[in-house]
């Protein structure tokens, strides 16, 4: 039993904060609300590497496993990174045999967005390069984006008329299962780092925070509500690294694993944010702080790709199928 | 990252199966949660498998051998365990005594009591149960009243304990008394070794609410303990009541085992269960089974987690308090899972039935109790706080002044 990261990848993870931490951070969420870039950006992301984690190296990636993204990816999630490294993940899966294209996901020279039929889509602003499953076939397209006032602009959502596909693999149904099963986990990757961040600022404030001659920390109303987020939090990290070892180890228990992740991390996320904001009390409803930022994440993230209903749902066919047994 | 035992682990898992296999005649082999007719018999029937298991070498593994165990590691422990429930062995009956009790004597009873105690323990020879909580005290365990005056050789006890699991069957305990109430409250405390059987000892079962009897009262009227039987130094009973409570938490804290009921059993049940029912009834149980389900893999996998910590020869620390309060969380989404799926059954089953809807009922009215014993949820929400976030302690005002000073307040 060795279920644990291992140094490789305890140092990317903290090459990842490093990058991060300069590049990104709510400040740059809250400003892409009001029309700001998104940080740090597809070009940097692929310069440093990231992009390219789980692309084959004759491809141009780094040839890497799910589990090496996902460690950056919980990273990529506590700053609120965009555009996000689901897509790269799912895109890597998607052009597993299309090595120029795989390569142009690497370096950044396309701009990829991974489409689901008419559901708003990750990553389509200013996406060039669009992938869906038309007909039980792959396609490549250019698309069409029709936006809104998006309630968590670091995720680029936009619903994607597409526009001249081209198939590249006829027959593509169980490339495309692998493929969401796979962006699953990286979601549920960065909620991991977004609900720890949460967690963090809520545990910070409430040591500083005085009322009624005490830190309101030391109330157990206000301490257990952080506990119980804070549990949530280990336990989702448990499901990350259990669905993203599946992918690439044990793909048979992938389906239940990725959708165990992601039903969990819309609840731990959600209740994550809900606690930071309540700890600060008003300050945590303003536009200046940044608990907003990571709420808004919580609760755009949590119907992408499915809601907790739907990967209960799941969950509960492949248990009662004998995913257990 | 893998989920495989090392080379070693795995030659360890292979002899461990190996011997259950030889010795699966003289064990007694249960499903979870289930019991014989007669108690009397399920305690000898309790009794004899320990002590097979025992002379198989398979109890007491990571005690050193001068203590009659093996020098083995938790991580041989945890792959005892885990052979066990695969074969469906029940727990020890003298868990407490192994996990909490044993542990707690090695590190501060004698090298005589060592040599009268310790193997005969591991054998269940003897039962032992742990006599901390009070009526007045469980939480705050450091208040408890019951008292100890030393009288010549020998201490004389007169109090009362309650929540004393298998007091009833047990041959001794330990007992964490007040012998100075003139000082502050956890600093007056002493620890003994008691005589189950001595004079002035009444123990007297207490009935769940489940209908079941796995504890007890215990009153002390006038019990003579020589001071012989005395555990660390006089007014050092905190001190040795923190090794017991650290034993436990790594009896309780490694495996991220499913408490009560597992997941699979709630996959079985739905299986037959579930199809059945109206197509929109469907929906709504498939939301319960799924949401159950995920519980207790994140419970699961964060226990494999703490399994990898102890395999590289770490401790659990007070995270592992995490844990319980996620498990107990957990079994409760599978057990509600459960019982709702037996439809009309649930209002009608008992919980003595041996019947699938009285297995359910026993493990929905048994968690209940899962969430208060061995630290309440609430208190377990404390120490993570505290020693895990670093937020700051809950105000402790009677901590500091002397424990009849805080009585009389």
């Amino acid at each position: 039993m060795n279920f644990d990261l291992d140094q490789d990848q305890l140092d990317a993870a903290a090459g990842a904060r490093q990058f991060f931490a300069g590049l990104a951070s709510p400040a740059q969420a809250r400003a892409a609300l009001e029309g700001g870039p998104l940080a740090p950006g597809r070009q940097a992301l692929a310069d440093i590497g990231f992009l390219g984690i789980t692309v084959p190296e004759a491809h141009g990636g780094a040839g890497g496993s799910l589990l090496d993204l996902a460690v950056v990816a919980e990273q990529a999630g506590a700053v609120l990174a965009g555009p996000s490294l689901v897509t790269a993940a799912r895109a890597a899966v998607l052009l597993a045999d299309q090595p120029e294209l795989a390569a142009a996901l690497a370096d950044g020279s396309r701009a990829f967005c991974v489409v689901d039929g008419s559901a708003p889509a990750l990553d389509a602003v200013g996406a060039d390069t669009f992938l869906a499953l038309v007909d039980g076939a792959l396609v490549v397209a250019g698309g069409d984006v029709a936006t809104g006032q998006p309630m968590d602009a670091t995720r680029g959502l936009g619903v994607v008329t597409l526009t001249g596909p081209r198939v590249l693999v006829p027959d593509a149904a169980a490339l495309w299962a692998r493929a969401r099963d796979v962006a699953l986990v990286a979601l549920a990757a960065e909620d991991l780092g977004t609900a720890g961040k949460a967690v963090e600022v809520g545990v910070a404030y409430a040591k500083d925070r005085h009322a009624f001659g005490r830190a309101i920390g030391s109330y157990q109303a206000v301490k257990h509500s952080l506990v119980d987020a804070w549990v949530g939090v280990e336990q989702l990290r448990s499901l990350v690294w259990w669905s993203a070892w599946a992918a690439d180890a044990a793909p048979d228990e992938l389906p239940l694993a990725a959708a165990s992740a992601k039903a969990f991390a819309a609840e731990v996320l959600e209740r994550a944010a809900e606690t930071c904001i309540q700890v600060h009390g008003g300050t945590g409803f303003t536009w200046e702080h940044d608990a907003h930022l990571y709420w808004r994440r919580a609760k755009v993230d949590r119907l992408l790709l499915g809601d907790a209903a739907e990967h209960h749902d799941v969950v509960a066919g492949l248990v009662l199928a004998g995913a257990l047994a | 990252m893998d989920f495989d035992d090392t080379p070693d682990e795995a030659a360890y898992r292979a002899r461990v199966r190996a011997l259950l296999a030889e010795h699966a005649a003289e064990l007694v082999h249960l499903d979870a949660g289930e019991e014989a007719a007669d108690p009397r018999d399920q305690e000898l029937a309790l009794r004899r498998t320990q002590r097979v298991l025992a002379e198989a070498g398979l109890v007491g593994v990571a005690w050193a051998a001068e203590h009659g165990g093996q020098g083995g590691s938790l991580a041989q422990q945890a792959i005892i365990g885990q052979e066990l429930a695969r074969a469906k062995v029940p727990s020890l009956i003298n868990h407490i005594g192994i996990g909490m009790c044993g542990p707690t004597v090695i590190a501060h009873g004698t090298p005589d009591q060592h040599e009268r105690y310790l193997a005969r323990l591991l054998r269940a020879d003897d039962v032992w149960c742990q006599l901390f909580s009070e009526p007045a005290s469980g939480s705050d365990l450091a208040a408890l009243r019951t008292t100890a005056v030393r009288d010549g050789e020998d201490w004389v006890v007169n109090g009362q304990k309650v929540w004393t699991t298998l007091a009833h069957v047990s041959d001794f305990g330990i007992l964490l008394t007040r012998t100075d109430p003139d000082r502050p409250k956890h600093a007056g405390l002493t620890m003994f070794v008691v005589d189950m059987h001595a004079p002035g000892v009444t123990v007297r079962p207490l009935r769940q609410m489940g209908g079941q009897s796995d504890f007890n009262e215990v009153f002390f009227d006038d019990v003579r303990i020589p001071d012989s039987e005395r555990l660390g130094e006089p007014g050092e009973g905190w001190r040795v009541a923190l090794t017991t409570l650290l034993n436990e938490r790594v009896a309780v804290g490694g495996g991220g085992n499913d408490l009560g009921l597992s997941v699979e059993s709630l996959a079985r049940l739905a299986a037959t269960k579930l199809p059945v029912l109206p197509a929109d009834r469907q929906v709504l149980a498939r939301q319960a089974v799924g949401r159950a389900a995920v519980a207790a893999l994140a419970n699961r996998y964060t226990g494999y987690r703490r399994l990898t910590a102890i395999s590289q020869g770490g401790l659990p620390g007070p995270e592992a308090s995490a844990g319980k309060l996620a498990g107990t969380a957990a079994a409760k989404l599978v057990a509600d899972a459960g019982v709702r799926l037996l439809g009309d059954d649930a209002v009608f089953a008992v919980g003595t039935g041996d019947d699938e809807a009285g297995r359910w009922q026993r493990n929905q009215a048994w968690l209940p109790g899962i969430a208060i014993a061995g630290g309440t949820d609430e208190v377990l929400r404390n120490i993570i706080g505290e020693r895990v976030l670093g937020l700051p302690p809950e105000p402790r005002e009677d901590k500091h002044r002397p424990f009849n000073a805080g009585r009389q307040a």
